[in-house]
């Protein structure tokens, strides 16, 4: 069993700060995420955890007891890193059953867990194969799997970008597999896992925790993490995302009845948005969208304030003509691109509110209705249920800038 | 009139090693004016090979490259109206922006005034004017992707070869940047081809895209047409994420259609068996993606549903366990005789399931891709 803390942990390197006073919590036989873009201190961070990197200042807890400055060996865990540092004279099969034979494991059960890995990161048949003979992708998986093997007292495992050399299609059925693995009742892991891609944090983990120039942003589930996202720079990192400026009008009165609930969805939009109040958002003089807010933010917010409106591009829906009667939060626009992707199609909507134009991103499940009728150059309504509007205080023009650019 | 392809390979093998390395095997292929194309595939299918080659880089073993109609044996790289940016970006990072494009120009001798006048407008249409008097180093990846565009265009580039430009790109920043790319390449009407082995990307950017395995070309079109016919098991597995279940033809029925019975008494499911190519008892891989199966409580209504479910088929599965991940939800399912298999959902898909739930699933025929048992599906749905 092992509970991880980290108490106000900083460190620099030279003049470069890597880190700035993360505090957090690892749960035992927990999955979790640290997700970030490149160079935002990922790496650094599981580094201290391991005892590889000395922090400045802070602690690092094991179950209550103070390791930050035990050395990597006494804390027993497993890790992957980017080089993979397989043993070049042993063939794959024992490379993965190394550790196990070390520590005098049940051959059986070792020969078992062995089968499963080799299944799951489809080098079935390829036991006696040698690193020499392999390549970068195949060795890759062979420490992983050799990462998962070498696992005793602590259970816990880090791994550092597993699938990132792995090509694409491989890294989708690998993260299939690897919650799976960690939760298997042979291993019962705690697993720590970086990643800078949001599809492989959201498709593992049972907590993410989302890391930027150094600072820890959010630490929540998935679902947490997707829905009420604590700054734009999650929102955005998440999925593509629309936004709008606006100032809040806790009294404006509208054409409909804002506290209705949708007619769609109920308890799916109840349990994103227990404690919030719909906030009638005004973004032009004539347009006046509405989005549920957190009640905290609700109350803080006064018509003062600049408010940001964002919606992610697959909670915008689409409809042909002008519907602008029939729907809330709707505007009306014209389909300048359209592009297939797969299980999604993904529309550039040209809006025009008071002769400027903007474009959003509508994403929606393609459909053979989809392909046929919504082309290019077509009028359109677009519009999205207020459930799923996320709102913040106006962060600035340049953070807004820098954030989409991911600066 | 017949419109000439603007890339035009005819029957191309290219070996290395004095013929011991096959890699490139007898391809032919078109390319037509103004389209965005990938070359897809695992590391070692060909494609980075198949690319030079158009090219020019590597002279084909056999068969011949045209252009714009014309042979181009023996035609240098650098005439052949093409510019090329790969993942390390051959920038001059000692020239300003401006001059980066206009060095070009400047040595294939034009005049002044054609040289201010085109290096303007090339700058003007990627969006980089403002920063002429600017270093490269200013900028991030896309900036310099930009510019290698610019630079390409300039001395009249139609056709760009890429080999994975996005590649170094962090994933984020690839997914928003690649749409912008794509914007770009298409309003300046270049024809371009892209080298990747990311399925994901060529879905979301190729107007075509052409899948390379073991040096030759499994399938070519658009990528709803991949999608949603694809020809072997192996372009169904590399595009999307599908299901495969084994089975066998338990009878031929009319209209070229067939019951096929899922292994170890499975489910029975009536599929299309178009030219009636299947025969009785002929062993068949069903491929089911993720997102086409419908998904039930067992206790649905389906006489009075607002929906009308009439032209789906149904068979049960136990849900064992299930997963949001933001734009989709997924639900992992077992079968009665084992058999593992995902559905995908919207992420706000409604449902109230548990854990061991007995659920029904439904499917639409035509949803149904089926193929020859292949010897070895691990193979085959290898991604290798």
């Amino acid at each position: 069993m092992v509970n991880i803390t980290l108490k106000n942990i900083s460190k620099s390197f030279k003049e470069q700060v890597a880190l700035k006073n993360i505090s957090l919590e690892i749960k035992d036989k927990e999955y979790f995420i640290i997700l970030g873009p490149t160079g935002s201190g990922k790496t650094t961070l599981v580094k201290v955890i391991a005892g590889l990197v000395k922090p400045d200042s802070g602690e690092v807890l094991f179950d209550n007891k103070d390791m930050t400055n035990k050395p990597p060996l006494e804390r027993n865990l497993g890790f992957m890193f980017e080089n993979y540092a397989l043993f070049p004279h042993m063939t794959i099969y024992n490379n993965i059953a190394y550790s196990a034979r070390v520590h005098a494991r049940d051959p059986e059960i070792t020969h078992n867990i062995v089968e499963q890995m080799l299944l799951m990161t489809l080098l079935t048949g390829r036991n006696d194969a040698l690193p020499e003979e392999m390549s970068g992708g195949m060795k890759q998986r062979v420490a992983l799997c050799r990462a998962l093997m070498n696992l005793e007292q602590t259970k816990l495992l880090i791994l550092d970008e597993p699938l990132k050399a792995l090509d694409a299609g491989l890294r989708m059925s690998l993260r299939r597999d690897l919650l799976q693995m960690a939760k298997s009742k042979l291993l019962e892991l705690s697993v720590i896992h970086i990643t800078n891609e949001e599809n492989e944090a959201m498709m593992v983990a049972d907590r993410i925790a989302v890391i930027n120039h150094g600072k820890l942003i959010q630490v929540g589930t998935p679902y947490e993490i997707y829905y009420q996202p604590k700054t734009l720079f999650v929102a955005n990192f998440m999925s593509e995302i629309n936004y709008f400026e606006g100032i809040g009008r806790k009294n404006k009165e509208l054409s409909w009845d804002i506290h209705k609930k949708s007619n769609q969805g109920d308890i799916f939009f109840e349990k994103i948005h227990k404690e919030s109040i719909p906030l009638p958002i005004e973004i032009e003089e004539n347009i006046t969208f509405v989005s549920c807010v957190q009640k905290e933010l609700y109350n803080s917010i006064t018509e003062k304030d600049k408010i940001l409106l964002v919606i992610r591009a697959n909670h915008m829906k689409i409809r042909l003509g002008n519907r602008i009667d029939e729907k809330h939060n709707a505007i009306t626009g014209k389909i300048s691109r359209r592009k297939f992707m797969g299980v999604f199609y993904r529309f550039e909507v040209i809006i025009n509110f008071n002769d400027k134009e903007k474009v959003i991103i509508v994403t929606i499940p393609a459909t053979s209705e989809i392909h046929d009728t919504f082309l290019e150059d077509l009028n359109v309504t677009i519009y999205f249920p207020k459930e799923l509007g996320i709102v913040f205080m106006h962060p600035g023009k340049d953070e807004i800038d820098k954030v989409l650019r991911l600066e | 009139m017949i419109s000439i392809p603007t890339i035009d390979l005819k029957n191309i093998t290219k070996t290395f090693e004095e013929g011991y390395v096959l890699a490139v095997d007898d391809i032919s292929l078109k390319i037509d004016d103004g389209d965005y194309v990938f070359l897809l595939g695992p590391s070692g299918c060909g494609k980075t090979t198949t690319l030079r080659i158009i090219a020019g880089l590597e002279t084909p073993t056999h068969g011949e490259v045209f252009i714009d109609g014309k042979n181009i044996k023996g035609i240098p790289p650098e005439d052949r109206d093409m510019g090329f940016i790969f993942q390390h970006f051959e920038i001059f990072e000692h020239m300003t922006v401006w001059k980066n494009v206009t060095f070009g120009l400047e040595m294939r001798g034009y005049n002044e005034d054609y040289i201010l006048e085109k290096a303007e407008k090339t700058l003007k249409l990627v969006g980089l004017l403002e920063y002429a008097d600017n270093y490269p180093s200013i900028f991030g990846d896309p900036g310099l992707q930009k510019l290698g565009i610019a630079r390409a265009i300039a001395i009249g580039a139609k056709i760009l070869i890429m080999d994975e430009p996005l590649g170094s790109l962090d994933p984020k920043v690839s997914k928003v940047f690649r749409h912008e790319f794509r914007n770009l390449i298409k309003d300046l009407g270049l024809t371009a081809i892209q080298v990747t082995h990311n399925q994901e990307q060529a879905m979301a950017v190729a107007d075509k895209i052409i899948v390379m395995r073991a040096g030759k070309i499994l399938q070519m079109g658009t990528p709803y047409d991949l999608y949603e016919d694809p020809e072997s098991i192996f372009v169904a597995n590399f595009l999307g994420e599908t299901n495969f279940l084994q089975g066998f033809v338990l009878k031929l029925l009319e209209n070229e259609e067939m019951k096929v019975w899922l292994r170890l008494g499975g489910p029975q499911i009536i599929c299309n068996n178009l030219n009636k190519k299947f025969k009785l008892d002929n062993n068949v891989i069903i491929g089911l993606r993720f997102e086409d199966l419908y998904i039930f409580p067992k206790d649905y209504p389906f006489d009075s549903s607002f929906y009308d479910w009439s032209n789906l088929q149904f068979f049960q599965a136990k849900l064992d366990s299930s997963r949001f991940i933001g734009a989709t939800k997924r639900f992992y399912l077992s079968l009665d005789n084992g058999d593992k298999f995902l559905v995908v959902k919207p992420g706000n898909f409604e449902e109230n399931f548990i854990q061991g739930d007995n659920l029904i699933i439904g499917i639409h025929k035509d949803d149904i891709h089926i193929f020859e048992a292949p010897k070895d599906l691990l193979h085959e749905i290898s991604l290798t």
